[in-house]
């Protein structure tokens, strides 16, 4: 009998249009608190058009996303909140503060506001040395201690990608989203960072264990299916190309969810093998983005079956 | 090759000779002058300017006041005000541009239209709205530097980039927030870039106005002593304002560098 399930966010039914074209078509999703989701699909197919819907900048126009709370409370997003962290693949931190500060900032802006910190100073002094420290406890986990003290345009591309995670980290967001984080690294680099995400999957295995609450659970977009199947425990693919007709519908109607199962779980220090992910990028092919191979859209959506099945591993077993 | 970059000895010393060479030929023209007519005063000798100098800052004999110190008050006043107005309203109508569209479509326009005018050609609108005193010259500096200096401000909030509004906004940042905590802190500097830049034109609107209708100031004390061929006082007031320019540069250069250390090591 498979434990129950905590869902984080549900993505029912959602449609999003640019103009009068159709980018997103009954895109639906849900998330389990503590996967890591790689989201994939060829380029322009409406990813991180999703994501921005998630994040709550761009609401779909049509179906609704919703986010779960522990208490089973449901909140339909129209906003970005911090229940949701994001990390750009252009690290967006904030050049003007250190890396330290730019991680101790969500802390600020969450717990703190302008008249707080102008009318009880000193309170807000000491507040801001707590935030600090457990910024830079923070930057030491990521092995970034040495540079806490240094302007983002100072660090190389991978310290301020690390940063950028630490930002988001801090929050204890529901959910981290990742858009194409590491596609501006070096190959030595980009590894390094996977395996920092996956030391946060195995956080969660561990918390699980221990019958606690996993504490990250994270959806990345990438357009390489080798990272995607190396960091994610579950790979979905969006995509424009499938059978459309086989609905009832005279044009393309834009991407909607066509692939999605589990993926092999590894832990940081295991080495991957490239050789066991050749039949699975095949597949993830044919279903996403081969152009020529239209299928019907459910044809590859085998997750929960397989989570019934109990193929999950990691957080998913 | 070009662009190579040279020892900061060296490029101290060649400052240092191009100031030379500059005084070398002014000398030499001096030199000339006065060898056709030894009472000329219009390429005063170095002697005759320290007359001047002397005269500039000892009491005059009519009206017992030291030259150089009612002007500058005069003239470093109207500007120091009329900057200060001229920022804050820049500073105010930029983020309003940046930040919400409708006051884009609202004040873009006439602030690029009002860019084109130049304050000097509008004196007599200023003269008639706000009379001659004071509030003139702060009023046309005002006018002057805002619509250039709101666009640079409308420039830089518009070069911040979405996504870093976004991030701000799931590390839970308000409005007012991201306003005050991440768009202020990113324009600073290119506003203190802007601010320099914009010191030439405001120093121009005030001395010509001042010379139109001052009655103290340095434009007022340059026109009248230029009719009098008195060129001695002349040449270090210009000095003078060149030093006082000079001087502002280098103070909101160091303060760019002190306050905002991170836009130097990005630059």
């Amino acid at each position: 009998m498979p434990m129950e399930r905590e869902i984080v966010l549900d993505v029912r039914g959602v449609h999003h249009w640019f103009g009068p074209t159709l980018v997103l078509y009954d895109v639906n999703l849900r998330i389990i608190r503590g996967e890591i989701v790689a989201l994939v699909g060829p380029s322009g197919c409406g990813k991180s058009t999703l994501l921005r819907a998630i994040i709550g900048t761009h609401p779909p126009e049509k179906g609704e996303i919703v986010m779960i709370e522990r208490d089973r409370s449901h909140s339909v997003v129209r906003s970005p909140g911090r229940d949701r962290g994001i990390v750009y693949q252009n690290y967006s931190l904030f050049p003007f503060l250190t890396a330290r500060e730019n991680v101790a900032m969500g802390l600020m802006l969450d717990q703190t506001s302008i008249p707080y910190r102008m009318f009880r100073y000193g309170r807000w002094r000491r507040m801001r040395r707590e935030h600090l420290r457990e910024a830079g406890d923070l930057l030491d986990r990521l092995m970034l201690g040495h540079a806490a003290d240094q302007y983002p345009s100072e660090m190389s591309g991978g310290m301020r990608q690390r940063v950028a995670i630490a930002q988001t980290m801090i929050m204890k967001p529901r959910l981290m989203m990742l858009d194409e984080p590491f596609g501006a690294l070096d190959e030595a680099t980009r590894e390094d960072l996977q395996r920092m995400l996956l030391t946060l999957y195995q956080e969660n295995c561990r918390a699980r264990q221990e019958g606690q609450c996993p504490p990250y659970t994270i959806m990345i977009v990438t357009h390489e299916l080798n990272e995607a199947i190396y960091v994610g425990d579950r790979v979905v693919g969006l995509s424009q190309y499938w059978d459309w007709r086989k609905e009832g519908l005279e044009r393309s109607p834009g991407a909607t969810i066509v692939y999605d199962r589990v993926a092999p779980v590894y832990f940081p220090d295991q080495e991957r093998n490239f050789e066991t992910f050749i039949e699975k990028r095949r597949v993830i092919r044919e279903a996403a983005f081969d152009a020529q191979h239209l299928q019907d859209r459910n044809e590859y959506l085998q997750f929960w079956s397989q989570l019934d099945h109990g193929l999950g591993e990691g957080i998913l077993a | 090759m070009l662009k190579q970059t040279i020892s900061r000895r060296n490029g101290l010393l060649l400052g240092l000779l191009s100031v030379i060479l500059l005084l070398a030929l002014y000398s030499t023209l001096s030199w000339r002058q006065h060898r056709k007519n030894p009472e000329d005063t219009t390429i005063p000798g170095w002697s005759q300017l320290a007359t001047g100098v002397i005269k500039s800052v000892e009491p005059n004999s009519r009206s017992g006041e030291r030259w150089i110190l009612v002007d500058s008050r005069a003239t470093a006043g109207r500007l120091f005000l009329g900057l200060f107005y001229g920022v804050a309203g820049a500073v105010l109508i930029g983020l309003l541009m940046g930040c919400f569209p409708v006051a884009e479509a609202l004040l873009a326009p006439p602030m690029s239209l009002l860019a084109k005018v130049p304050p000097t050609a509008a004196l007599a609108v200023f003269f008639v709205l706000v009379g001659t005193d004071t509030s003139m010259f702060v009023a046309m500096i005002a006018f002057g530097v805002l619509p250039t200096l709101a666009q640079s401000v409308y420039l830089a909030v518009r070069d911040v980039r979405q996504e870093m509004l976004f991030k701000a906004y799931t590390l839970g940042a308000s409005s007012g927030e991201l306003i005050w905590n991440v768009i202020i802190p990113i324009i600073m500097p290119r506003l203190i870039d802007a601010i320099r830049l914009q010191i030439g034109p405001a120093m121009v609107f005030l001395i010509a106005a001042e010379m139109v209708v001052g009655d103290v100031g340095f434009g007022y004390r340059i026109r009248l002593q230029s009719r009098l061929l008195n060129m001695s006082v002349v040449y270090p007031y210009l000095a003078v304002l060149a030093a006082f320019g000079f001087m502002m540069d280098f103070i909101l250069r160091h303060i760019q560098k002190k306050c905002f250390a991170w836009y130097s090591k990005q630059r």
